[in-house]
């Protein structure tokens, strides 16, 4: 059989390819709403006084927006570097919990070599893609198709970087672009309050920022406001948790 | 340090320090290494991050390294929030809060 033969032999590079692209594919549907997002970035970073090889730059290394507008925005108040850096650290802390539970998904599928490197293509939604799609598909080879989820998104977030960037230096002071910042998060807040719990967590750190942020010094008030809110999560994590025990007893 | 130094370096250690918690996890495959109750902070980390964003830039402006009170922006947050929930795009969030927010400005002043 000729063709089974060809079509085994194939593999390599034509099933690379095929599933990059349907890592691709599968994760257009959710990167529009990551254009707003990469225009709020871009020009916070022109608003904050630098220019567009810092905004690529930032870009490209971190490649995480939120701690990217978060870590721009404290440095543009005059925070120390200290608290900016924190701040976006723990922003970005909840990498750790999608890269424990990705791991078992694609490290058995990765040469050590190639290992050194899978973590950066982790963003929000190329884990969200590989995680309730790619790893299902038995047409397409898992990691391949979780870079190429991050290629399309991340050449998308570079572009409206770029606009956003190019764009923000023209925009006089009265339009009050700077409100932007919050409205994209409070967007991507709204999907992520998904428990009762987050819910209580969210309002938490409402309150603590509202309280903490004008009051505390060297900009601290935002990472303590994030802190209050986690402490008030794992409370009631674990209040949760005991009760369930309980109530098998 | 100049502010382009200043600014250059939180881009490296925010690189480097993001690069770490994305890749430690995947080095260490198969080895236990966070205790239970890192964990269960961590999973309030979008909840709380996000509002943290939310909250001081909807209700106060910075005049001159002060806070200021700021009612127009907390109706613009309040109708952006409603229009968030009805639509769940960030676009329409976007546009519908700064279109509330100008329109507020150009009243109130």
């Amino acid at each position: 059989m000729p063709d089974r033969t060809a079509a085994h032999a194939a593999p390599g590079r034509a099933r690379t390819v095929r599933s990059m692209l349907a890592g691709a594919k599968d994760v257009s549907p959710i990167i529009l709403g990551i254009v707003p997002f990469g225009l709020v970035a871009g020009a916070a970073v022109v608003e904050a006084g630098f220019g567009l090889i810092e905004a690529v730059g930032m870009s490209l290394l971190v490649n995480a927006g939120a701690s990217q507008i978060a870590a721009t925005a404290l440095f543009a108040e005059g925070a120390p570097l200290w608290i900016a850096i924190g701040t976006a650290l723990v922003i970005n802390a909840r990498m750790l919990i999608y890269a424990a539970s990705f791991a078992p998904v694609v490290v058995p599928h990765t040469s050590r070599r190639g290992r050194v490197l899978l973590g950066h293509p982790l963003v929000d939604q190329s884990y969200a893609v590989t995680m309730t799609r790619g790893r299902f598909r038995t047409d397409v080879d898992v990691v391949p198709y979780y870079v190429g989820s991050w290629l399309i998104l991340a050449s998308l977030w570079q572009v409206s970087n770029i606009v956003g960037a190019l764009a923000g230096s023209f925009v006089p002071p009265e339009w009050s672009l700077d409100f932007t910042v919050p409205l994209v998060f409070l967007a991507m807040l709204v999907p992520a309050l998904k428990r009762r719990t987050d819910v209580e967590v969210a309002l938490v750190t409402a309150f603590a920022a509202a309280l903490l942020v004008p009051t505390l010094p060297m900009q601290t008030g935002l990472l303590a406001a994030i802190a209050a809110g986690m402490g008030w999560g794992a409370l009631r994590h674990h209040e949760a948790g005991a009760e369930a025990v309980a109530g098998r007893e | 340090m100049n502010e382009v130094a200043g600014f250059w370096a939180v881009i490296v250690v925010l690189a480097a320090g993001t690069f770490l918690m994305r890749s430690i996890p995947l080095w260490l495959h198969g080895r236990s290494f966070m205790p239970p109750w890192v964990d269960r902070f961590l999973r309030y980390v979008p909840a709380a991050a996000l509002t943290a964003l939310v909250v001081p830039g909807s209700l106060y402006v910075r005049a001159d390294g002060d806070y200021e009170f700021a009612p127009v922006r907390v109706v613009a947050a309040c109708i952006a929030l409603l229009i968030a929930v009805r639509t769940k795009s960030v676009m329409a969030t976007m546009l519908g809060g700064m279109a509330v927010l100008w329109v507020g400005q150009a009243f109130v002043g």
